[in-house]
């Protein structure tokens, strides 16, 4: 399937979910968001996917996808600055067993990504389960018209752009300006050049790179959170383990229901505001159906 | 004319040239292999300076301290007593450099081998002598000259950088022409070689190795012949060696061609004029003398004194350039006041001692994952050339690393583990409130903070209030700097968007290796008053 169709055909899916939300819910159908509860990370995510229809659903048969974690930081699993690479792994594993031609985890961190690709566990968790874990390659950025409102254009690796499908797999971590580093914080890894300057406008900057990358899936591991001196952490007394993984298409609901595991009100952060007044999601909880479930 | 060339001698020679490419490849995967090797401990790649016996000595005059690692250049000192200098002929990799160039100038006749009047070969006696003279009075010139030190700095610091330019170069092409998973194979691999590529004096070191490449024009093994005071060192060792050059006179029709293509100046022949001391042992006269005259047999008796032509007078005077260079290498104001920029790699010595120790071998500057130990040029005075500093504007110290005290081979950076490292403070940041978004235009930004390392931050954030021109005031958070756990690490300098002059830096003060170089007295820092 090609990429522009389907992310046309995730636009209307959730469009009109946004227009009548309760549609499923009130079926006792597919939920927006699975919520689970456990002890193993896999398992949750499997669990979680599983909740959601199957990965199916969400990757046909022969597609490429792009798995986007986040590999920001030169830091240990334990340490909750990177996303698990148990999920990573499990998302893999789920990816070629739904049919995918090819899997692909890629980031672009912080601190160099030979380290962080390494100490984050993900390269050898994911590369097990069969995927690509490449480096970022700056040959392959390309700037990019975003559309966006406060970002027309950016330089993109064109990984995130030649690809069928694309899976967001964020951790849940404070952070000082857009107090939470979510998934659509997460995108800030898909860009290349002078990145840090997007943080004289990350809230609106965070909105429109969600926009435009659209992902199929968001899984977001809050199964050990970081919770203060974000988004690196560096003491194991600033993670507090919740155990829990979140799946779904909505990802403004994803974030905003991440957003209260970390104790921030949803409605107090200005990124969930924007991205509802776009209508890219749903950020009021008590209008999505979340299914709890705990293993 | 029937052949009658040793066979013995040829085969000997191929072993040489076999053994030569053999340690020149090691070098060159031990060089490869000096990178973050996905684990926190490297494993011992800086092994070959530790076979050098002069670094041994010049290391141990100059600090006082012997470290046990140069045992092994026992072993080549040994080994030198017995066979020579085979060291210089059969291992040393910038021997085998300048060898395979002179061996390309001859075959494209650029360089003539003739007979040698001169008697240059002395010049690196004196040389030697300059380094150990300083050496014993404390001044350490030896990584300036050292064979190892020069290959590796220059490798590491020039080489590998063009290397990695032109291939990346040749990405960029690949791309180009939509060779593209050519260009992702050989850019992932490239990628896991992690090779430094940004170096302040990356165009001199490069350009100055060359140089020493393009003498071999003028004489095969110019740099050997004439210069190096390891070749030197081990010349001096060599006297006694007992595998001596012998011209059978009976079959010898004196057609000089062993003494014209001798690599090191040794003159084969006549045979009482052979000099063990320069002899490399490279078996190419024996190999092509026409009549298979020269031998190398087995014999115990020490050579005469004459070998080496040391004038008594010139080794007085060297031996004054030598003490008298002390004084004038430490004329600077490094000594006087610590360099802002001088901030040296955690686990430093104190400048002093760690002067006396490091090598300037770039051992450290190669393996630094962000690139950010640099060759300094002048911020540690006239001695300090080429000693290792972080340079943040390229590179920062990496918080769970501690590779670069891990690789020096003399100790001038003390081995430490991560958390040992971590309790090393390399400097301290400040915020330069007159470039930082946040406390000059009142714009958001922390990235500085978001970067910091250490639980918690040294980079705390503050309401502050920014009046614009147009009346309009700002409340962004701004950055403010813990001076209880800053390291000086420098991401926050490295990461600034304020990109050509970060509005926060780092400097030297606070460094935990200096008594002097410090900020707060210990009294007033480690009581509350302090924020």
């Amino acid at each position: 399937m090609e990429r522009r169709a389907f992310l046309k055909d995730i636009a209307i899916g959730s469009a009109l979910l946004n227009l009548n939300p309760g549609i499923l819910a009130q079926g006792g159908g597919t939920p927006d968001l699975a919520q689970v509860t456990g002890e193993d990370p896999a398992q949750l995510t499997k669990e979680a996917i599983r909740i959601l229809g199957g990965m199916g659903t969400f990757v046909s048969k022969g597609d490429k996808v792009l798995v986007k974690p986040n590999i920001g930081w030169d830091r240990t699993p334990q340490l909750a600055a990177c996303t698990n690479p148990d999920i990573v792994k499990a998302l893999v594993e789920l990816c070629f067993e739904a049919g995918a031609k090819e899997v692909t985890v890629l980031d672009n961190p912080c601190n160099p990504a030979r380290r962080t690709y390494s100490r984050s566990g993900i390269s050898k968790a994911a590369k097990a389960a069969g995927a690509k874990v490449p480096y970022p390659n700056d040959h392959k950025l390309k700037k990019t018209a975003l559309q966006g409102e406060s970002l027309k254009e950016w330089e993109i690796y064109s990984d995130f752009i030649e690809t069928d499908k694309i899976i967001n797999v964020p951790a849940t971590k404070h952070h000082s300006l857009s107090r939470v580093t979510l998934g659509m914080k997460n995108w800030l890894g898909a860009c290349g050049g002078n990145r840090n300057q997007l943080h004289q406008g990350l809230d609106a900057a965070m909105v429109d790179l969600a926009a435009f990358f659209k992902p199929a899936l968001t899984v977001l591991d809050a199964y050990r959170v970081l919770f203060r001196n974000g988004p690196q952490g560096g003491r194991l007394s600033d993670v507090k383990e919740l155990k829990t993984v979140v799946a779904g298409v909505d990802y403004v609901a994803i974030d905003a229901l991440g957003s209260t595991f970390l104790d921030v009100d949803p409605q107090e952060l200005r990124f969930l505001q924007l991205a509802q007044e776009r209508g890219l999601g749903e950020s009021q909880l008590e209008k999505v159906f979340i299914e709890k479930r705990t293993l | 004319m029937k052949n009658v060339r040793s066979k013995k001698y040829r085969g000997i020679q191929n072993l040489r040239i076999l053994s030569q490419a053999v340690f020149f490849f090691l070098f060159f995967y031990l060089l490869l292999q000096t990178r973050f090797p996905e684990d926190d401990y490297i494993g011992r790649v800086e092994v070959f300076f530790h076979f050098d016996p002069l670094l041994a000595l010049t290391t141990f005059l100059a600090s006082h301290v012997f470290f046990a690692s140069f045992l092994l250049a026992l072993i080549t000192l040994v080994l030198t007593f017995v066979w020579g200098r085979f060291f210089c002929g059969w291992i040393c990799p910038l021997g085998t450099i300048h060898q395979f160039f002179a061996f390309i100038f001859k075959k494209t006749k650029l360089l003539k081998p003739k007979l040698p009047k001169d008697n240059h070969t002395i010049w690196k006696y004196y040389l030697l002598l300059v380094v150990l003279v300083g050496a014993v009075f404390s001044l350490n010139l030896v990584g300036i000259l050292d064979p190892f030190s020069l290959l590796y700095r220059s490798f590491a610091v020039g080489f590998m950088p063009a290397i990695t330019y032109t291939v990346n170069s040749f990405i960029t092409i690949l791309y180009q022409i939509n060779w593209t998973s050519l260009g992702d194979a050989l850019f992932q691999i490239f990628e896991m070689l992690d090779i430094n590529s940004t170096f302040i004096q990356g165009f001199f070191l490069g350009t100055l190795f060359l140089g020493l490449i393009l003498l071999n024009m003028t004489r095969e093994r110019f740099w050997c012949r004439y210069l190096c005071p390891l070749g030197a060192f081990l010349g001096l060792a060599a006297r006694w060696n007992i595998l001596k050059l012998r011209v059978n006179q009976e079959k010898c029709i004196e057609c000089g061609l062993c003494t014209r293509q001798c690599q090191t100046q040794a003159n084969p022949f006549p045979n009482e004029d052979w000099k063990s001391s320069e002899c490399d042992y490279c078996f190419t006269c024996s190999a092509i003398c026409p009549t298979a005259a020269i031998q190398f047999p087995l014999r115990a008796k020490p050579e005469s004194l004459k070998a080496i032509d040391l004038d008594r007078r010139r080794v007085l005077l060297t031996t004054f350039v030598g003490a008298l260079a002390v004084p004038f290498f430490r004329l600077t104001p490094a000594r006087i006041r610590a360099s802002e920029k001088l901030i040296r790699p955690p686990g430093a010595l104190p400048e002093e001692e760690f002067l006396r120790r490091c090598i300037k071998c770039g051992e450290c500057m190669k393996v630094c994952p962000t690139n950010g130990l640099q060759p300094v040029i002048s911020e540690a005075g006239p001695e300090g050339l080429w000693t290792p500093r972080l340079d943040m504007e390229i590179g920062y110290c990496e918080y769970y690393c501690s590779l670069c005290t891990q690789v020096c081979p003399t100790g001038a950076i003390q081995e430490l583990t991560i958390e040992e490292k971590n309790k090393q403070i390399m400097g301290t940041a400040w915020v330069n409130r007159n470039r930082c978004i946040p406390w000059k235009f009142g714009n958001p930004c922390i990235v500085c903070e978001e970067h910091c390392p250490v639980s918690p931050k040294a980079i705390q954030l503050t309401k502050i209030e920014v009046t614009l021109k147009d009346g309009t005031v700002k409340t962004p958070l701004a950055p403010v700097i813990d001076l209880e756990t800053c390291t000086g690490c420098g991401i926050c300098e490295n990461k600034c968007p304020v990109v050509d002059k970060p509005a926060i830096y780092v400097t030297s003060v606070g460094e935990s290796r200096s008594e002097r170089n410090q900020l707060l007295l210990d009294v007033i820092k480690s009581s509350e008053g302090i924020t």
